[in-house]
């Protein structure tokens, strides 16, 4: 059975993880946090690197989008341009992607069109990370009543259709932008994030230091944030990732839906649904923005499926 | 005309007599779609329009939307109606209608006419439905069209209870004879005469009108068969019709259709035969798709952009000079064939080509592209007030591509912040603008109810009108229009009209764009289809092929 064989040496040979832990054992003075230990795990992992490079790209498109064109995503030449066919040989020129059914260069809308998606999607998921990280660490520090409030509060919340409850929202709001859109996602989407967190408080509430820490006198507030909070965090961060790309789609949802972003902010979402009325004619104009929606969810989804890997010890 | 008739009936008995020798040969029917080929058409076939369920029961007048009111013309015929090609008025149960001073009228009915049921039609059938319709218990939408008529007030008053049952200005002379007296002179009333509320209605309809409205008897080219609910409404030639415009086909069945999209499909695949109007989603292609069967004609209605008067910063001296530069930055044009696909035609007056008055290039300079001129009258006019307009309109209706190109030529063109604002449904965007609530523009857009220039000028701009939603007001305007209604003939009172439009042109209280098309198609199945300026098939002239 040279299979097996095989298959037990290749046991044998340290993998570079149980090498770095060996070689931590070997050099004590050389102990790493979870946070270091998920770091090195990480930048070893192609999909990491990967989706990290892309998130990098596209931040830089987010903040400079100046950078990579020079045209005007707003301008239209219906007479010269109207769904005027791509010239994919022209490299980061305005008519790299075609143009659009108002004769707007899609390569600018395509670069413009960034920055909403990604400050959408990280203030959502700072603003749950903080709303529901608080409650949720109330909620399982304390327990009792507060944790029950809190609890069938979060149940309550979460009983709503994140979709439908911003739809509702968002149409309350007379002119919209991207801060009303983060409001509403913000307002709907904490419950997850508090589940996630008070369910790893519990938990680590009941590890050994977090008593030694009483026994020695220190305060609620230096428990929770210098004991508790450390250790807890992790699987929020894993749950913030991955919901990150969720949110992107999300705000393109309703984009396309025609109750998320207006004009003049550019969006993706709204490309898409100005372009599927000519998907027949042009289906460049559709495929363009769909395609860098699709890429910036995938490096978000595959980044936090990274950053799971390394930080759950579970999975190792 | 009794002798024309017959040689009609020889020509389609010939025509059968060929069809049944040609049978034989076969393949036939694969002729080129376009070609009208006579030997192959059955007077007896049934063709499917793509239609919607009715709002309404189907009564003369409570069919103001599209879905009931296209079949209610179907199956009643007025004193008059409106030729399909040219818009003009022609007699159908009137034989004369006569006035000396356009404030009392004597109504001649040709004899002969029965409704569905075999009853005459009379005198009294007409008085009996207009003072019926009129009546507020009767809860009629279209109520208000009996308003010209003396004693509209005291049968239905604006508030509290009616004083009287019948109109005074309705008398019945004879079998066929009857007078109408109006409040005021209105010089097109006979043109008004040929809209759906002013059908008569048989006896029998006032002891039964709920069920009467289900299951209609009229008097025109086609009676009511069948009405299955949310399915197709089915109707059939009537063969005692005494009108001009006798049925060359067996009938119609109206099926409901939900999405354009469904309706095309069926077009395509043949299994239904005359569409209402092109999706927008097909619209680019199926002019290819459907080659000659493609329909293509104006219409007689306008889409226009609006001004919000009623806000004193847009109505305030010499501002007209900035909304005529607004216009003239607007590249008409090249929207119409790009974006709209060469569904619209730039707009050059206030009145839709094709009816009675309109006269090409009212609206004169300030409907043609120029965007040198465009800002330099806004800098004269003292600029856009906060240099940003926002046009409202409900997204609901594939008006957003337009409105988005509107705003991105007069953006581009005079450096004026330009945004459209999407209202969800119609009736949120109809809410506000009823309301005045609009900050600086809005989507207007005007729809005939008869053939004549009045009709899109002192219903939509008078003051007061129901329709003026910029809140438009001219002192010279009413007066114009008040002297043109006064006019003892239609052809004088177009005329007059003409020059209250010239007023528009100079306020320009609203931008004409361009005026709507029908674009349609039929199947393989019929020929002869033809539309009219209301957007409508002439139903009667269809003919379908022998299979």
């Amino acid at each position: 059975m040279p299979d097996l064989t095989e298959k037990k040496d290749a046991g044998q040979i340290p993998s570079p993880r149980e090498g770095a832990a060996a070689a931590a054992v070997a050099k004590p003075e050389k102990a790493r946090s979870l946070g270091s230990d998920a770091w090195h795990d990480l930048r070893r992992r192609p999909i990491f690197v990967i989706s990290a490079l892309l998130i990098l790209l596209l931040v830089v498109i987010a903040i400079a989008p100046g950078l990579f064109t020079s045209v005007d995503p707003r301008a239209g030449d219906l007479r010269a341009h109207y769904l005027g066919k791509p010239d994919y040989t022209n490299f980061f020129q305005a008519d790299w992607f075609g143009y659009d059914i108002q004769g707007r260069s899609i390569y600018a809308r395509v670069i413009y069109g960034a920055r909403a998606s990604v400050v959408v999607g990280i203030c959502v998921t700072v603003g749950v990370t903080i709303v529901g990280g608080l409650t949720g660490m109330i909620a399982g520090y304390f327990g009792g009543w507060v944790d029950t409030i809190i609890s069938r509060l979060t149940d309550v919340f979460f009983g709503i259709p994140l979709l439908l409850g911003s739809l509702v929202i968002l149409n309350a709001f007379t002119s919209r932008t991207v801060w009303s859109v983060v409001f509403a996602l913000v307002a709907l989407g904490w419950t997850q994030m508090t589940r996630v967190m008070r369910g790893s408080v519990i938990t680590i509430k009941q590890a050994d230091f977090v008593t030694a820490a009483k026994a020695l006198g220190a305060g609620t507030g230096r428990i929770m944030f210098r004991h508790i909070l450390p250790n807890a965090i992790a699987p929020v961060i894993v749950v913030a990732t991955i919901a990150l790309g969720g949110y992107i789609a999300l705000e393109a949802t309703l984009s396309w839906l025609g109750i998320g972003l207006q004009d003049p902010t550019i969006s993706w979402g709204i490309d898409i649904s100005s372009a599927q009325k000519s998907i027949r004619t042009a289906p460049f104009a559709l495929f363009f923005p769909a395609g860098m929606l699709s890429l910036t969810v995938l490096a978000f989804i595959m980044l936090g499926d990274a950053v799971r890997d390394a930080l759950d010890p579970k999975l190792r | 005309m009794r002798g024309a008739s017959q040689a009609k009936w020889v020509v389609a008995a010939v025509a059968v007599a060929l069809a049944a020798t040609a049978c034989g040969s076969g393949g036939s029917s694969d002729n080129s779609a376009g070609s009208n080929d006579s030997s192959a058409v059955d007077p007896n076939g049934v063709f499917s329009y793509q239609s919607g369920e009715p709002q309404r029961p189907l009564q003369p007048a409570n069919a103001m939307e599209n879905q009931g009111g296209r079949i209610v013309k179907q199956l009643f015929m007025g004193l008059v109606d409106y030729d399909p090609a040219t818009g003009a008025l022609r007699n159908q149960v009137a034989d004369k209608i006569e006035t000396t001073d356009a404030k009392h009228y004597t109504v001649t009915l040709k004899s002969g006419w029965t409704f569905h049921d075999g009853t005459p039609v009379t005198s009294k059938s007409f008085v009996d439905s207009w003072n019926w319709s009129a009546n507020p218990a009767n809860n009629q939408i279209n109520s208000d069209w009996f308003s010209d008529i003396a004693g509209y007030d005291a049968v239905h008053p604006e508030k509290g209870d009616p004083t009287a049952k019948e109109m005074s200005g309705l008398k019945v002379v004879d079998e066929t004879h009857f007078t109408i007296d109006l409040t005021s002179p209105v010089s097109y009333f006979t043109y008004k005469l040929g809209y759906s509320s002013f059908y008569p209605l048989p006896e029998g309809f006032f002891k039964d009108p709920a069920g009467y409205g289900e299951k209609p008897v009229g008097n025109g080219p086609y009676k009511f068969k069948s009405w299955e609910h949310n399915k197709a409404i089915t109707l059939e030639a009537y063969d005692k019709y005494q009108g001009t415009n006798k049925a060359k086909n067996g009938g119609i069945i109206f099926r409901n259709y939900t999405a354009g999209e469904a309706a095309y499909k069926d077009l395509m695949s043949d299994t239904l035969d005359v569409l209402d109007q092109v999706d927008p989603t097909d619209l680019p292609k199926y002019k290819d798709d459907l080659g000659k069967r493609a329909v293509d004609q104006p219409q007689g209605a306008i889409q226009n952009i609006s001004f919000a008067l009623y806000n004193q910063e847009w109505n305030a001296p010499g501002k007209e000079k900035v909304r005529q530069g607004l216009s003239m930055a607007i590249d008409r044009e090249t929207i119409t064939k790009t974006v709209l696909n060469g569904n619209r035609q730039p707009a050059d007056a206030f009145v839709a080509p094709g009816v009675m008055g309109y006269k090409a290039g009212t609206c004169g300079d300030a409907c043609k592209f120029d965007p040198a001129k465009a800002k330099q009258l806004i800098q004269d006019g003292g600029g856009v007030p906060g240099n940003k307009i926002t046009i409202l309109y409900n997204s609901d209706g594939g008006h957003k591509e337009w409105v988005d190109a509107v705003c991105n030529s007069i953006r581009q063109n005079t450096g004026v912040e330009c945004l459209g604002d999407p209202k969800p449904d119609f009736k949120t965007s109809r809410d506000l603008v009823t309301k005045k609530q609009v900050p600086s523009m809005m989507r207007t857009g005007w729809v005939q109810d008869y053939p004549l220039n009045a009709n899109f000028l002192r219903d939509v701009y008078g003051t007061g009108a129901a329709a003026n939603d910029a809140g438009y007001s001219s002192p010279e305007f009413d007066k114009l229009t008040k002297e043109a209604d006064a006019a003892t003939s239609v052809e004088k009172t177009a005329e007059l009209y003409q020059q209250a439009e010239a007023v528009l042109a100079k306020d320009m209280p609203a931008i004409p764009l361009w005026y709507y098309k029908t674009s349609s198609g039929y199947s393989k199945n019929v020929q002869n289809v033809k539309f009219d300026s209301f957007g409508n098939p002439v139903y009667t002239d269809v003919e379908v092929k022998k299979k």
